[in-house]
């Protein structure tokens, strides 16, 4: 199942700062990864495909839907997975934050708790039912977060940097985890190993698409751009 | 993101939350109607008693919990000592910690999402009148959920001031401490958006 993400001349401001600059985007890839600085604006890209926030001007389609109006049918259309999975969850404990989702969706309350069951099983975790989020590690909430967004088995998953902080071993099982993903990846990292075996790639640079193609040619162009702006100073300079 | 949530499992915690949070209504209405100190302050002991039944863990979780109350005490010790009014100050203060400490026992011991589930039955009537009552719902169940976090971002921020002060911190990280919740509320919200919202599904 491949989804197509359509963007057309998107502008984004927030408080009149613009952020980022007459996007255009037509991707059908079932593995897309996003790279570019920080802050050039990827996770900000994230939100507007996952219908977080509505464009300032242009328009934002997933699958036909705009996702910013239509939070419905968003449910079942995309599954975004923020950058600090702190600003993710809602509830106390695990099986509470991934039932929440499910009954969201539609689930009764029955249903929802054998899908959680079933899916922290899935994860080998089922004793994580009853844990309580606060007393997990940063990395085990980010796979808190993962179970609950893949628990709601949404066509497109967005993908901001999920692995940061993660050890090699659950990185390497999340990874293999994702492949297996029935659904598209937009997939956000810093790192060049995770989107080896990507389709295609979205460089962002300032805001703006500086390129997008075939994964090998844009991460080649990228790399290089990175290590020569790497031997300059410029962790100072703040865009704005 | 510390919430009011218990440190262990205990065998309240598979008692149905309606049950107890009736239980809880009515322990609160007697204790108002008391004004026997001898039994206001066995009402008490038998609180921090319940506290004890599930370990020591659970006791000094809780105990830290209702620590909280301490400035609230503190004035109304001074007022009444103040004023000499010894009986009417011990009255109020039993029954404070004796409601909140059972107010605060019954959300340890039960998962919000049951809360949410209680809250949606009272509710049952608004949604006959063809109300949202998911909003309400939502709405108060993170409220109980958003509190603790806000103990837990002063506790935070004391942190990093007493990291990088050798004074105590003092009114100048109310300014901190008010952004951190307006960005939490904005985070929360963005969180709620993600999966769906204040969506009203048919009754199921
Ligand atoms: N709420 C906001 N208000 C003002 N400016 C913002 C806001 N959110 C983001 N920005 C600005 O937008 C730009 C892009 O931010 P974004 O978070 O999308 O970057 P990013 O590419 O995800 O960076 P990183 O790799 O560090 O996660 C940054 O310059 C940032 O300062
Ligand atoms: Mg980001």
């Amino acid at each position: 199942m491949t989804s197509q993400i359509e963007i057309q001349d998107l502008d984004f401001a927030v408080e009149g700062k613009q952020i980022l600059h007459k996007i255009n985007l037509s991707l059908a890839e079932r593995r897309v990864g996003v790279v570019g600085r920080n802050g050039s604006g990827k996770s900000t890209l994230a939100r507007l495909v996952s219908g977080l926030v509505a464009p300032t001007a242009g328009t934002v389609q997933v699958n036909g839907h705009n996702l910013a109006k239509d939070r419905r049918a968003a449910l079942s259309e995309v599954g975004i997975l923020f950058q600090n999975p702190e600003h993710q969850i809602i509830f106390p404990t695990v099986g509470e934050e991934i039932a929440f989702g499910l009954e969201q969706q539609g689930l009764g309350k029955a249903e929802a708790e054998g899908k959680m069951r079933e899916v922290l099983t899935q994860f080998g975790l089922a004793h994580w039912h009853e844990a309580y989020v606060a007393t997990l590690s940063q990395g085990q909430k980010h796979l808190v977060t993962l179970m609950s967004v893949v628990a709601m088995q949404p066509k497109l998953l967005v993908l901001d940097e999920p692995f940061a902080g993660l050890d090699i071993p659950t990185k390497a099982q999340l990874n293999r985890y994702l492949r297996l993903y029935h659904g598209s990846l937009l997939h956000i990292t810093h790192d060049p190993t995770d989107l080896e075996s990507y389709d295609t790639l979205v460089w962002i640079d300032q805001g703006r698409i500086q390129l997008a193609g075939p994964q090998g040619q844009v991460m080649g162009a990228y790399l290089e751009a990175m290590h020569s702006e790497g031997e300059t100073d410029d962790l100072a300079h703040l865009t704005g | 993101m510390i919430s009011l949530t218990s440190p262990v499992r205990t065998r309240a915690h598979r008692w149905p939350a309606g049950a107890k949070l009736a239980a809880l209504a009515v322990a609160t209405f007697v204790l108002f109607l008391v004004q026997d100190l001898l039994v206001l302050a066995v009402a008490l002991g038998m609180t921090l008693g319940a506290y004890a039944l599930p370990g020591g863990r659970f006791f000094r979780a809780g105990i830290v919990r209702l620590k909280v109350l301490w400035p609230f005490l503190a004035i109304l010790g001074v007022w009444h000592i103040a004023t000499a009014t010894y009986a009417e100050g011990a009255e109020i203060i039993l029954r404070l910690l004796t409601t909140v400490g059972l107010a605060n026992l019954v959300t340890m011991t039960t998962a919000l999402s049951e809360m949410i589930t209680v809250i949606r039955w009272l509710a049952t009537p608004l949604r006959r009148i063809g109300l949202n009552s998911r909003a309400m719902e939502l709405a108060i169940a993170l409220v109980i959920r958003i509190l603790p976090k806000l103990i837990d971002n002063g506790q935070r921020l004391s942190d990093a001031w007493r990291a990088r002060s050798p004074r105590r911190p003092g009114w100048r990280v109310v300014v901190p401490f008010t952004l951190l919740a307006l960005d939490d509320a904005d985070h929360l919200a963005e969180a709620l958006r993600a999966r769906g919202g204040f969506l009203e599904h048919t009754e199921n």
